[in-house]
């Protein structure tokens, strides 16, 4: 009898209804409307002033064939890679700062900080950080004997890599919020009765935590694909794309596109295959780390 | 506890729904000149005007602009200016998403050539030649804002570039000012000798380098403008003169002209570089002027060393009363405008105050005659006007005179042939492509 | 040997501790240094002859105004933001509905979207709503554009929610309103806190839309505040290092206060599981 009330409290469409419909209201008006319009710009030839022209698919089929854009594709995918790897370390530095070590409390609020930084005082931080000349890291460099060291943001074959590990520490920080409140979140009398049977406290993090929180971290390696997938900010500030599309990446392409060569109508076409590109990983993704039974307690 | 909290929840959710629902109770408020006024006749109007010189890090093109307003206000009664400003990459990026949906400020800021190519085609920009008194203005300036011989804008500034350099590094080796390529070789041999930078280049923001590219095929053309012309599509971009500058400009690079990493900097810090004394020689335009003359920041005996000379000449090639340069900003007037009289009134009588008070208040160069003799001016603003008198022919800046798309491939090209990834043919011949596109 | 193991466990997490301390210091040094000093200088190097006249510059520049805005911009639409947020994840993961998976669906597609695809429609319809140079404006989007990302956060921790819980408020004779208000959003307070935090971060942080949408003075927030000192040809890097730190406190202390919120609410939670 119990059940029956239960599922029927909790079927309850004016409820259901009345939840949703403010999240998905916003959504579809300010999401999901400038997507498509963003779409159908893309079916456009429009500088972005004065009467815009119907060409059909014209900017996709180019966009296809555009070998600048299927570098910064490939370079976006790479950050989406190294992203979602890194997301064993947070998760790692997680579980070490949620474990009942002297400090933790506050090392965690001293791991966070630089979370709290905008993205033009972190740009700013790292330009100092990579300079070829004056640079902490050259300084460093050329201290322990290095003659030449590299000039990080100008070599095409390294700034990529050197791009990308300010933006990887950007959301260091994150990450390690949302495992910790995750990890927090586990029942203390789990932890206590794995301790009492003899387990040590890798076996309790491997064996009992890390699976707790597993939907936790699949939900992750979704919001740091997606995010690098349209990873703008410090690519746009430390670069701009340079040294000649090296460190492009496909939202500052089609930022450059629609802003700076007043090809709105490409731009937008750009814009929305970054979308489908990012839709169809994510749905590929949301399969290969779906299980079949729900972690319950 | 609950019930206050289920309270506020339930509030934030009736204003959520209700700003969505259409919002129809905002349509009185104060969304400044668009509704202001639909007659331009009538005695009140408020006139939208967007400039790029914020207050903190321009104060006083600020001030100036401000006491101008002020003024035009005090002659033109019911006339009100409504100012907003912006710093140059935003501002950019304003006018550029205003413009798709036509609300344009009445008055704002403008690039010459091809930035406003576009805004003129679409019929945002109004013609302002019956405002202009072309005679006021150095010549060249006008042109590069008209199109079609219809003027759009009006020029505020002129810059021309030249090569600053270090006094006490050059006379602590012995140096001097180079007039041929071969003596600026020399130059950059002995200092990387040395241990010193030579040359401080950012050339993250690929302009830098564009300017050095653009000198080698001023000189290299001689009296020619071989850049202009294969801009203009009179001549192709595969001119031997301009695929020359191109291996004159990878030279340099081999000879470990510039400071190292130079396509990873920006601007600002190689200026910093050759401002403190780590570089020696640094090419910019006149805009930076104030930095080594009468800006009280920059330490007195820092500005005292600075010095500069023109782009030497290469292969024995080149006119010295030729540079490469161009007008900064300059004004345009929306064709929308519901107070375009008004508009175009404030327009011309700023450009003009601005003129006569741009060089002594301000700094900068504007681009309407100075006249050098009646004006107390540091020297090296006397010897830069002096300049531009002599001016025979001035080189539009190339990201300038390219339509948007050009540029964009202008730029990146730049990168790439400082960089060495492409050859000086190849260079030009993706010139080449762009440029035939239209 | 365990001795030795934790040594060397608190040794790394010391230099990372260093390291992740450094950008504040690093920031607090820079925004005391003259332009010269930053680019040029040494970056470990303490300013030479601190330039305090840069928070003055600061100051005169008229912050007040801007600050204030941040303030309530990014508290009202942060507070919005969770609870829209929290009611439709708990409608689409405690809730038995057929089109769960499909309303989750869009939801995400809303973590896709690259702002500046969407700047030039956003601009355009608040235009023909006639909310162009209102803050509501602002307010509206940080929430919707906030949505995706917190309902994915809330998503990971609603799902492992034990059932009793529900049942057992459900037969005592509960209604849904009071299960969501009482039960479930004060149980979910340390992962709301963890939302808190990252909304407060992007709100407080973002120019791309205060810029766009708004041009009086007095709706502008912190972020403009930078652009102040950034000229046509000369930026004044110290004086936006000034404006950094001031507008970086406040985000501290709300970020101290939340972040213990996190542990608060845990051991709530625990008394009453």
């Amino acid at each position: 009898m119990g059940l029956n009330v239960m599922n029927k409290v909790m079927s309850n469409k004016w409820i259901i209804f009345l939840y949703t419909f403010p999240a998905l209201l916003l959504i579809a008006v300010l999401i999901v409307i400038p997507l498509i319009l963003s779409g159908y710009f893309g079916l456009m030839d429009w500088d972005g002033i004065g009467a815009m022209e119907f060409i059909g698919l014209e900017n996709y089929i180019v966009a296809l064939q555009d070998t600048k854009f299927w570098e910064s594709a490939l370079h976006s995918f790479l950050l989406a890679i190294f992203s979602a790897l890194s997301l064993l370390i947070y998760l790692a530095v997680a579980l070490i700062l949620a474990s009942k070590i002297k400090g933790a409390n506050f090392l965690r609020k001293i791991y966070l900080i630089p979370m709290l930084l905008s993205s033009v005082a972190i740009a700013q931080l790292w330009v100092k950080i990579y300079n070829p000349s004056n640079g902490m890291l050259n300084s460093i460099l050329m201290g322990l004997g290095i003659d030449n060291p590299p000039a990080w943001l100008a070599d095409p074959n390294i700034v990529l890599y050197a791009i990308f590990i300010p933006i990887i520490w950007q959301y260091a920080g994150f990450y390690i919020l949302i495992y910790y409140a995750a990890l927090k979140n586990i029942p203390e009398s789990l932890v206590e009765a794995a301790k009492i049977d003899g387990a040590t406290p890798l076996q309790i993090a491997l064996k009992i935590k890390v699976p707790l929180i597993m939907n936790v971290f699949k939900v992750t390696i979704v919001l740091s694909i997606v995010g690098s997938l349209k990873y703008f900010d410090l690519i746009y500030v430390m670069t701009g794309g340079g040294p000649n599309g090296a460190s492009e990446v496909m939202a500052s392409y089609m930022y450059k596109l629609a802003f700076a060569s007043y090809d709105f109508g490409y731009g937008s076409a750009i814009g929305f295959l970054l979308l489908i590109i990012t839709l169809i990983v994510t749905v590929i993704i949301r399969k290969l780390t779906a299980s079949k039974d729900e972690i319950q307690y | 506890m609950f019930k206050k909290k289920a309270l506020s929840v339930f509030i934030m959710f009736v204003l959520a729904v209700l700003v969505l629902a259409g919002c129809a109770s905002s349509d009185d408020s104060d969304t400044s000149s668009g509704d202001s006024n639909s007659d331009s006749g009538s005695d009140e109007a408020t006139v939208k005007f967007m400039h790029l010189w914020p207050e903190g890090s321009s104060a006083q093109h600020h001030k100036v602009v401000n006491e101008i307003i002020a003024d035009f206000e005090a002659e033109n009664e019911g006339v009100t200016i409504d100012l907003e400003v912006l710093s140059n990459e935003q501002y950019k990026d304003k006018i550029k998403v205003l413009s798709t949906s036509n609300e344009l400020p009445d008055v704002g800021m403008t690039w010459a050539a091809g930035y406003m190519e576009p805004y003129v085609d679409g019929n945002m920009y109004a013609p302002l030649d019956d405002v202009i008194n072309k005679d006021d203005f150095v010549a060249g300036t006008t042109e590069a804002f008209a199109i079609d011989d219809t003027t759009y804008g009006l020029p505020l500034e002129l810059n021309i570039s030249s090569i600053y350099y270090n006094k006490a590094i050059f006379d602590e080796y012995g140096l001097e000012e180079p007039e041929t390529i071969e003596e600026l070789n020399e130059i950059v041999a002995t200092l990387n000798e040395n241990g010193v930078n030579p040359i401080a280049l950012g050339n993250k923001d690929a302009w830098t380098g564009s300017m050095w590219y653009m000198y080698f095929a001023n000189r290299l053309g001689g009296d020619q403008d071989v850049l202009t012309e294969a801009i203009s599509r009179e001549i192709s971009f595969e001119d031997p003169a301009l695929v020359q500058a191109a291996e004159e400009v990878q030279k340099l690079v081999d000879a470990d002209s510039f400071v190292s990493g130079f396509n990873g900097l920006a601007d600002e810090e190689a200026k910093s570089m050759f401002m403190g004394e780590q570089a020696a020689m640094y090419l910019i335009a006149s805009w930076d002027l104030p930095n080594y003359t009468t800006n009280e920041d920059v330490p007195q005996e820092f500005r005292d060393s600075v010095g500069y000379f023109p782009f030497p000449k290469v292969d024995g090639k080149g006119n010295m009363n030729n540079f490469v340069g161009g007008p900064g900003v300059g004004l345009f007037v929306a064709e929308d405008s519901d107070v375009k009289e008004e508009a175009k009134a404030f327009a011309a009588y700023l450009t003009e105050q601005w003129g006569e008070r741009a060089v002594t208040d301000v700094g900068i160069i504007p681009a309407t005659k100075v006249d050098t003799d009646s004006v107390d001016l540091h020297p090296m603003y006397t010897d830069v006007l002096n300049d531009l008198n002599a001016a025979e022919n001035i080189t539009l800046y190339a990201d300038v005179q390219m339509s948007a798309e050009d540029a964009q491939v202008h730029l990146d090209m730049i990168q790439a042939l400082f960089g060495g990834e492409v050859t000086p043919e190849e260079f030009a011949k993706a010139h080449e492509e762009a440029l035939s596109q239209e | 040997m365990r001795r030795i193991g934790y040594i060397l466990l608190y040794v790394a997490l010391a230099i990372v501790a260093v390291f992740q301390i450094f950008p504040i210091i690093w920031l607090f040094m820079f925004s005391l240094k003259t332009n010269q000093e930053i680019f040029a200088g040494n970056p470990f190097a303490l300013p030479t002859d601190p330039k305090w006249e840069n928070y003055a510059k600061v100051f005169e520049g008229g912050i007040g105004t801007y600050f204030w805005n941040s303030i309530w911009i990014t508290v009202v639409a942060t507070v919005i933001t969770i609870l829209i947020a929290s009611m439709a994840t708990f409608a689409i993961t405690r809730m038995k509905w057929k089109f769960s998976g499909l309303v989750l669906g869009i939801i995400m597609v809303g973590l896709m979207i690259p702002i500046h695809s969407a700047l030039i429609p956003l601009y355009n319809m608040f235009l023909n709503v006639n909310l162009i140079d209102n803050p509501l404006s602002i307010v509206i989007t940080y929430t919707t554009y906030n949505l995706p990302i917190t309902v994915m956060i809330l998503l990971g921790f609603y799902t492992t929610i034990p059932r009793e819980i529900e049942e057992a408020a459900i037969i005592d004779g509960s209604s849904i309103h009071r299960l969501f208000f009482r039960i479930i959003l004060p149980i979910s307070a340390p992962i709301m806190s963890t939302t808190v935090i990252i909304n407060m971060i992007y709100n407080w942080n973002e120019f791309v839309f205060v810029n766009t949408f708004i041009s009086s003075d007095k709706f502008k927030t912190l972020t403009v505040g930078i652009q102040n000192f950034i000229g046509q040809y000369m930026t004044d890097w110290g004086a936006i290092g000034a404006t950094l730190v001031i507008s970086v406190l406040p985000i501290i202390l709300a970020f101290l206060f939340f972040s213990d919120k996190i542990m608060e609410g845990i051991t709530a939670s625990a008394v009453k599981g």
